[in-house]
Order: C-alpha cells, then structure tokens, then sequence
C-alpha cells in the first residue's frame, strides 16, 4: 500500500487537493491523450491549493490556477524568488542559470544584455533561415513517401536547427542533442546527472574554443560580452550558456507537435486554415494559449497569504501555464479554440521580468513551421494502426506523432 | 484618447506592437518605450485592442 503523502504542518486540509503534474492519471503517457484538458478542470476549483508530491523530485507545492493570481506571483520577484538549481543540483552543484534563476534588480542587467539579441525585430533576420530549413525537411520527407513521424523527422529538426545555428553550435550532433534534453528534462536522477555532464562539458568546450577563434554567433557574443562594464566570468558565461542551450532544444518543438496533433485530429479546422492561411498568426496564438507546455516553479521568500491559502517562507509555488491559460476569467470559452480570439493575453511564455527571452523567435519558428507544411502536405491524419501518446509534466508534450496524407 | 503606459511592469511580450506598429515603439531590447502615447483620430479601436493585449496589464486608454 502506498504512504499518505507528506503535507507540512502549516497547509490546512481544506487546502490539499488531489491533483498531481506528474503523476496524475492523464499526466502519465497516454495514448490519444489531452492533458491540457484535465488541467483546465483546475479551474473548477479553488484559485490556490496544494499538491503533495508535484514536481519533478517529489517535493509538495501550492499550484496556482487562475490568470489573476498566476500575474500576482510571477510580476512579484521580491516575495516569490526562481532560484531552485534546476541545472546544478543535478551536478551536486549550487548556482543559478541565468537569467532564468535570478530575481530582481540582479535579472535585469543579465536580461538587458541578452533582449536585445532576440528582440522581435532582431528574430526577423532568421526568418529565411528558419524557412529554407522548414521546406528543406518537409521536401524531404514528402520525398520519402506520404507518412512521417513529425517530432523525429520535422519538429525537433526544425526547432533545434534553427536553435543551433543562433548559438552557432554545428547541427551534425542535433539528435544527440535532443536525446541530452530528453534525458534531463524527462528522465530519473541518474540519466539527469549524465545530461548534466554531458552539456556542461559539451558547452565549456565550444566556449574555449570561441574565446580561442571568435566567430558571428552566440557563443562568441557570451565570451566578449560586458556587465556592469566588465566583462562576465566564465561561471556566468556557463550558467548562460547552459539555459539557452536548453531552452532551444524542447519547447518550441513540442508546441509544433501539439499544434500538428491537434490539427490532424479536426480536418474542419485544417480547412479553416486552408481557407484563409491569413489568420495563421493569430491561429499559432490561440493554440499556444490552449496547449502550453511550461510551468514556471517559484520559491517563497516570506510568509503571506496568496488566495485565501497559507504560503510559508520556503514553499514552491506551482504556475502552470496550462491552467491560466484555461481561465474562464480571462478567456470566454476558454474550452473552444478560436482561431479568431481577440485579447489573447495567454500566459504560454510566462508572465513578469522572467517572460520567455526566446518568445518572439518561438512564435515565427511556429507560424514558419505550419505556414509552409499547410502549403505543401495535403489533408493529414493520424495515421490509422499508430497512437500518438501524449504526456504532462514539467514540459508537456506528445510523441510518436505518425502523419498521413495519401 | 491617450494610452497610458506603465513602463515598469512591461516585459518585452511585444504583443502591443504586434498588433499596432505605428502606434507603440520598440526600444533596442524589445520593450515598449515609456511615456504616454497619443492615439490619432481614426485609430482609436485599435488602441484599445492593442492595450488589451497587454498579458501584463501594463498598457490603459486614458483621456487626453
């Protein structure tokens, strides 16, 4: 029989409640799955509660539904800090990756460094790029015959590719890549220690080599840049390194698999696209705002009440962006997908100082991406005898995503 | 009609200049410029589909 899961002393009963981001059943792969259903059923709830056991290791946290009440945590840097060690504890280590894990006024110097390097109006300059590549992979596969696995054989390609070439790390290794991020960001505590090793010291390679042959890209960016009027140490150029690095390798991949399976499961809303490819944008935008993957995880830096619940200093608080983004509140029909929703104010790239640095080059790789697969495959489907299987956890996401359009 | 900016709670969405360009600038990182923004005649239904795509609350129609 399995133990009653810890709850500190300090959470009232009243305020547990059952679900669970990892283990919940419709977290756990499942075939022909909708995970961001079972969430947006939070909303039923209470704004706050807690959830013994929710993260990745194990740890309880208070989960966070409502959009109001997400804003309330994840402007507030002061009372709520996003220094957990993600990356270094699983080395044994202690420090923060940056910016990602720094709070106010500490992030803003680090941040006003990298924004400008991915910047909407900077990103544009990668959009031929992310295109030749986009048709480059579609051509190929379409080549191949008339079914593809889409995250092997085009998101991931696609995504990291792009990704890559921005850092100016070489794509030959991109599924070895892929495979690291798996193991890091999906995987037990062994194989996330072997992850961590293996792109640390992957990564410190290629910053000895650029700070040896300076070249027109990222890295090279990193070893010369200034803060504060010196330039960083090499502890700050890995712990940068090492977010971007991984920030790149699963997120903007996972939101094309989403979008691609639930297309081929709606062939209407396909058509709708076919009709008017125009409001591609705007599609891109609502399907980030219904299938999100990230939850940002904040730590307490004092005792205060968030929702009627009791947070004590020290406690996680859970922000999932699939449950904001689900918030009757906010979004009227928050169920229905309208390719035509106005005042899209989704939380898919967080809210506050921490907003996704890579926002602006995710949303062109995503509308690039179905842009050009809608001007070359025909009507697609899940191709019959295969199921696509569908996950939860600290990133949610779908794999064997088998297309077909004979 | 004025749109209000409160510079300190912008985040760099962009989601402003997304949708109105002419009307919200870009400083180098991203981020809309501070300072309260004259909507011409004509566009002021934009402006306020533009403001309310603010995820941070960051922009308000004012009176000028």
């Amino acid at each position: 029989m399995a133990s009653q899961p810890k709850v500190p002393d300090h959470v009232p009963a009243h305020c547990v409640g059952a679900f669970n981001l990892y283990k919940s059943p419709e977290m756990r792969p499942t075939p022909f799955g909708d995970p961001f259903a079972a969430v947006a059923k939070l909303l039923d709830g209470p704004s706050v509660f807690y959830a013994p056991e929710t993260t990745r290791d194990g740890q309880g946290a208070w989960i966070v539904t409502t959009a109001e009440e997400q804003r309330n945590v994840l402007q507030d840097g002061a009372s709520y800090s996003s220094y957990r060690r993600i990356f270094s504890s699983a080395i044994g280590e202690d420090w923060p990756v940056i910016p990602l894990e720094l709070d106010p006024p500490e992030h803003g110097k680090y941040r006003s460094m990298l924004n400008p390097l991915l910047s909407p109006k900077r990103v544009a300059a990668l959009e031929p790029f992310v295109t030749a590549k986009a048709v480059e992979l579609i051509e190929g596969l379409k080549a191949r015959g008339t079914s593809a696995e889409v995250m092997t054989e085009f998101a991931f390609p696609l995504a990291v590719s792009v990704f890559l070439a921005f850092l100016g790390i070489p794509d030959d290794r991109l599924m070895e890549f892929v495979g690291w991020a798996n193991e890091l960001l999906h995987m037990g505590p062994a194989e996330r220690t072997a992850a961590a090793h293996k792109i640390l010291n992957f990564l410190e390679g290629m910053i000895a080599q650029r700070k040896e042959e300076p070249a027109d890209d990222f890295m090279t960016f990193l070893v010369q840049a200034q803060v504060e009027g010196r330039p960083l140490t090499d502890q700050e150029i890995r712990s940068i390194a090492v977010l971007l690095f991984i920030g790149g390798l699963d997120t903007v991949a996972t939101a094309i698999g989403l979008d691609l399976y639930f297309l081929a499961r709606n062939p209407d809303r396909q058509q709708e696209l076919r009709d008017d490819p125009a409001i591609m944008p705007s599609a891109v935008e609502e399907m980030l705002r219904a299938f999100p993957s990230v939850t940002p995880i904040r730590t307490a830096t004092r005792d205060m009440d968030l929702g009627g619940c009791p947070i004590k200093k020290g406690d996680l608080v859970s922000c999932p962006s699939m449950a904001s983004s689900r918030d009757p509140a906010e979004f009227p029909d928050p169920n229905t997908i309208d390719f035509n929703r106005e005042d899209n104010r989704h939380t898919a790239f967080s809210y506050g100082p921490h907003r996704c640095l890579g926002s602006h080059l995710a949303r062109r790789e995503i509308i690039i991406a179905l842009n050009e697969w809608f001007a070359r495959i025909p009507p697609f489907r899940i191709k019959e005898g295969t199921a696509p299987v569908t996950f939860g956890g600290f990133v949610f996401g779908v794999e064997n995503l088998v297309l077909d359009w004979s | 009609m004025i749109i209000k900016v409160d510079r300190e709670k912008c985040a760099g969405h962009a989601r402003c200049w997304a949708l109105a360009p002419d009307l919200f600038e870009l400083d180098d990182e991203g981020y809309v410029l501070p300072g309260d923004i004259l909507v011409p005649p004509g566009q002021e239904a934009l402006a306020g589909r533009a403001t309310r795509a603010c995820p941070e609350r960051a922009l308000s129609i004012g009176e000028d």
